[in-house]
């Protein structure tokens, strides 16, 4: 099976013209990227050619999280809880960007974080936040509202609505809050009287509440049925949450984050809204669905007529609460981690943390690259001559263009990750080495040069293909598996290092390399075979 | 054609030996594989086992050096890589301690600084055993696609499948040799098995198959253009023209990573010694695994591989 490539030919200077155009504009965008200019569009720090270093090259932010458990939490529990709010850590972590951080158990209650880099405030107010969110509607007392005045005046001690006695699990107690939407008062019924709690949980004098919440609604959790039991409504219930952004045309456009709830999540919020739609007329303060994050009242929508059908809801919704795009950026991550099982509060830190291997390794990575870049260069010069001087030069173009990927993505790369780009090097001279050889071939069968170059590429392409493919595939499956496993980012961080590197390989090899030489086969080079590690008696005798 | 192959390469018959480079990958994948797998083969390091964190608020004129000259007086060597600084603080971590010796730890650290409690304690594995777990699974499904692809890039090679699985045996052949190697060096270094090590086998699963497609491909080329005669020398034909792009290209790759051994060096000579073995073991299984597995699927002796038995076969004739 004879490919029919050695008498295929291309218009001279059409097809290189423009290969080398786009040789040269990709250069020039990479080196632009690596330049200080290039830092500043991409809001790259300075110093280290404004990559961005793992914690074990550079170093970054140290914290360590307690949980705050209530005093009769087992420490088996303790450590159930940690866990569940590890993972959601991690979860949070990941989808806002911060590649290989380190996150650990400590002990049984506490967390202990490291993350690279230092701006990392808007990371850490991700993590730190418990995201609990819970949908209230306001308490009635027949046909009117029930507000905080209505408690505190009289000497009640029940509630007034009992729509959500027996629900397990979450604390049942009405919550009235400040003209800020921030929380203000808890009350909660145990054992047949009605205890005023502060935003802490502390106990407090009914009489001692500020006069201006008297009129605060009165919010009680909204409960419905999912499988006979009694639930409330909660973040527990969605599937994913994203930020909403308005569209350009939009009027009045307000950032919001989209939800969707899942099966029983459905039935629940179609319950509570059904519920709620039928306490009162429009505009009326009952006909509102109170959305709060960590008891503070994001949002009161008033629920209006489902606009699909009468009776249904639907599964999506959109949360509002005068956001800012990166409040509802965090939002959405948090929501779609889930909310931790319990409050975190900050034990240590946040600090500064020296890199894991002490700061001059930085230097010494970088100068391994160097070293690296010039010693294969070298080597291929002194065996392939001319056209490995070639293939050097095209080493050094693969080296920035992927050193400006990573800068650009970003990818944080950790001494593994640059240890790595250095093997990369071998093997992308590995497709050059497997081009030569074959030219060479065809040079001392006394072809000239631009057809054993043709030749050369056209028969090095097939392994050139498949062995890149079968690497791509690898990097597929663990791109894959690393993307859905929270704690498997280092498998992820490395699949995306090495397509980039092989995809930039064989631009390199493929492109670059053949481009050049094509350029140089119409000069007087062309002529000596010594330059392409010939003999020159191979040469005598073809001529 | 005929005077290009008598000109430029002396043929090394490697297909009659096929069933000696067989045998010796087959014994050497067994005990990389015993190696790694059994307990105690391969140590597990701080990402995977976790152990004991300590945080140190210096006195006055305590200094990371003091900190690392105190742990070796302590009795723990390797003390610089335990320790970061965090804020003015030291973030010291260690192996598993048990009761006592934390205690003693703490007692000892005690002269040159405060031990922050809240700080102090158990930290859990940043690397689940589950995440292990997946992580195999996941390297299963992409050497059984690799496999597949293969195969289907090889259609028009009567016995393509051979080809793939020639390229997948190869592959784990790689992979065991680095996991033995390591496991049976690392007793004498004290090497853990860490994210880096990890990090060393995927680039080696996703780099080292590419020798052996390299050779498969000549093959391919070789066999559709008719050349070699019979299989076996077809084979070592097209073996013996690979030959220089499997050395230079394992060169060029052992240079690099060289260079980052004797610059980097340190922290990271297992991982780097985990990439050359894998590397060299990459080129050589291109030739004595993956080109033999082929030669012998293609006579179908695989009866020859148990020692003595083609004795034996003999005798009965």
């Amino acid at each position: 099976m004879m490919r029919g490539r050695l008498t295929r030919r291309r218009p001279r200077f059409g097809g290189n013209g423009w290969l080398l155009l786009l040789i040269l504009a990709v250069l020039g965008v990479s080196i632009w990227v690596m330049t200080p200019s290039g830092s500043n569009v991409l809001h790259r720090q300075r110093g280290n050619l404004g990559l961005r270093l793992g914690l074990d090259l550079q170093g970054g932010t140290h914290v360590v999280y307690r949980g705050v458990f209530s005093e009769n939490t087992t420490n088996d529990e303790k450590s159930f809880d940690m866990d569940a709010a590890i993972a959601s850590i991690k979860r949070r972590v990941d989808s806002y960007g911060v590649v290989e951080p380190v996150i650990r158990k400590l002990g049984t209650e506490s967390v202990d974080i490291q993350l690279p880099g230092v701006e990392v405030d808007e990371a850490l107010a991700l993590v730190g936040k418990t995201a609990y969110l819970e949908f209230r509607e306001v308490e009635m007392n027949g046909t009117s509202v029930v507000r905080l005045s209505d408690y505190t005046g009289g000497s009640r001690t029940d509630f007034f609505e009992s729509g959500d006695s027996g629900v397990e699990g979450t604390p049942i107690n009405r919550l009235f809050v400040g003209a800020d939407g921030l929380p203000a008062v808890f009350i909660v019924e145990s054992e047949g009287s009605l205890n005023y709690l502060d935003i802490n949980g502390n106990p407090i004098d009914p009489g001692s509440i500020d006069a201006t919440l008297d009129t605060a609604l009165s919010w009680m959790p909204g409960v419905g049925d999912v499988d006979g039991a009694k639930k409330v409504l909660t973040g527990a219930y969605l599937t994913k949450a994203v930020p909403q952004y308005p569209s350009a045309d939009a009027v009045s456009g307000e950032i919001s984050v989209g939800i969707k709830w899942n099966d029983a999540g459905t039935d629940l919020f179609n319950e509570i809204a059904l519920r709620i739609k039928a306490k009162g007329d429009n505009q009326t303060p009952q006909r509102a669905l109170g959305i709060f994050l960590d008891n503070e009242l994001l949002s009161a929508p008033e629920v209006f007529p489902s606009s699909m059908t009468e009776s249904s809801y639907g599964s999506e919704a959109s949360i509002t609460g005068d956001f800012d795009s990166s409040e509802a950026r965090k939002l959405a991550i948090q929501l779609t981690s889930g909310a931790l099982p319990m409050p975190l509060e900050i034990s240590y830190g946040p600090k500064s943390v020296s890199a894991t291997l002490g700061a001059d390794f930085t230097q010494r990575a970088f100068m391994a690259v160097y070293i690296g870049v010039l010693m294969v260069g070298l080597f291929m010069i002194l065996y392939y001559r001319l056209p490995g001087g070639v293939a050097a030069v095209a080493l050094v173009i693969y080296t920035i263009i992927v050193l400006a990927i990573y800068k650009a993505i970003p990818v944080t790369l950790t001494l593994a990750g640059i240890a790595g780009f250095i093997v990369s090097l071998g093997m992308a001279v590995d497709a050059n080495v497997l081009i030569f050889e074959r030219m060479k071939e065809e040079l001392r069968a006394g072809r000239t040069l631009k057809a054993a170059a043709d030749a050369g590429f056209s028969r090095a392409w097939p392994a050139i293909r498949d062995s890149n493919i079968t690497t791509f595939i690898a990097c597929g499956i663990l791109y894959w598996f690393g993307s859905s496993i929270p704690t498997a980012t280092v498998v992820m961080g490395f699949a995306v290092t090495l397509f980039i590197g092989v995809a930039v390989s064989m631009f390199s090899a493929i492109v670059v390399t053949k481009t050049l030489l094509m350029l140089l086969s119409g000069g007087r080079l062309a002529k000596r075979l010594p330059l392409y590690g010939v003999e020159a008696k191979a040469e005598a005798r073809d001529v | 054609m005929g005077w290009k192959r008598k000109r430029k390469h002396e043929m090394f018959d490697f297909a009659s030996k096929r069933r000696w480079f067989l045998l010796i990958a087959l014994i050497i994948m067994i005990i990389g594989a015993v190696l790694a797998f059994t307990p105690g083969g391969l140590r597990l390091g701080w990402d995977f086992k976790g152990g004991f964190q300590l945080v140190l608020e210096p006195y006055e004129g305590t200094s990371r050096d003091t900190v690392a000259s105190k742990l070796n007086e302590l009795g723990y060597g390797g003390a610089a890589d335990r320790i970061q600084e965090t804020g003015g603080d030291y973030l010291i971590r260690m192996g598993e301690l048990g009761e006592d010796d934390q205690e003693a730890l703490k007692a000892g650290l005690g002269e040159i600084g405060t031990v922050l409690e809240g700080e102090t304690g158990y930290i859990s594995p940043a690397i689940a055993s589950k995440t292990t777990r997946d992580a195999v699974i996941a390297v299963s499904v992409a050497i059984a696609v690799m496999l597949l692809y293969i195969t289907w890039a090889f259609r028009k090679v009567p016995h393509s499948f051979r080809y793939g699985t020639a390229a997948v045996v190869a592959l784990v052949f790689n992979v065991l040799l680095t996991f033995g190697i390591f496991a049976l060096v690392g007793r004498f270094f004290n090497w853990e098995v860490d994210p880096l090590f990890i990090t060393a086998m995927l680039a080696i699963i996703g780099y080292s198959v590419n020798d052996s497609i390299v050779v498969l491909d000549r093959i391919r080329e070789n066999k559709s253009r008719g050349i070699g005669g019979d299989y076996d020398s077809l084979v070592n034909f097209s073996i013996s023209e690979t030959l220089v792009r499997s050395l230079n290209t394992t060169i060029t790759t052992v240079l690099a990573v060289l260079a980052v051994y004797l610059i980097v060096g340190g922290p990271i000579r297992s991982f780097l010694m985990a990439l050359l073995v894998g590397i060299v073991a990459g080129a050589y299984s291109s030739i004595f695994v993956a080109g033999q597995l082929l030669v012998m699927w293609e006579h179908g002796d695989w009866i020859k591989l148990i020692p003595g038995a083609s004795r034996l076969q003999r005798n009965k004739a």
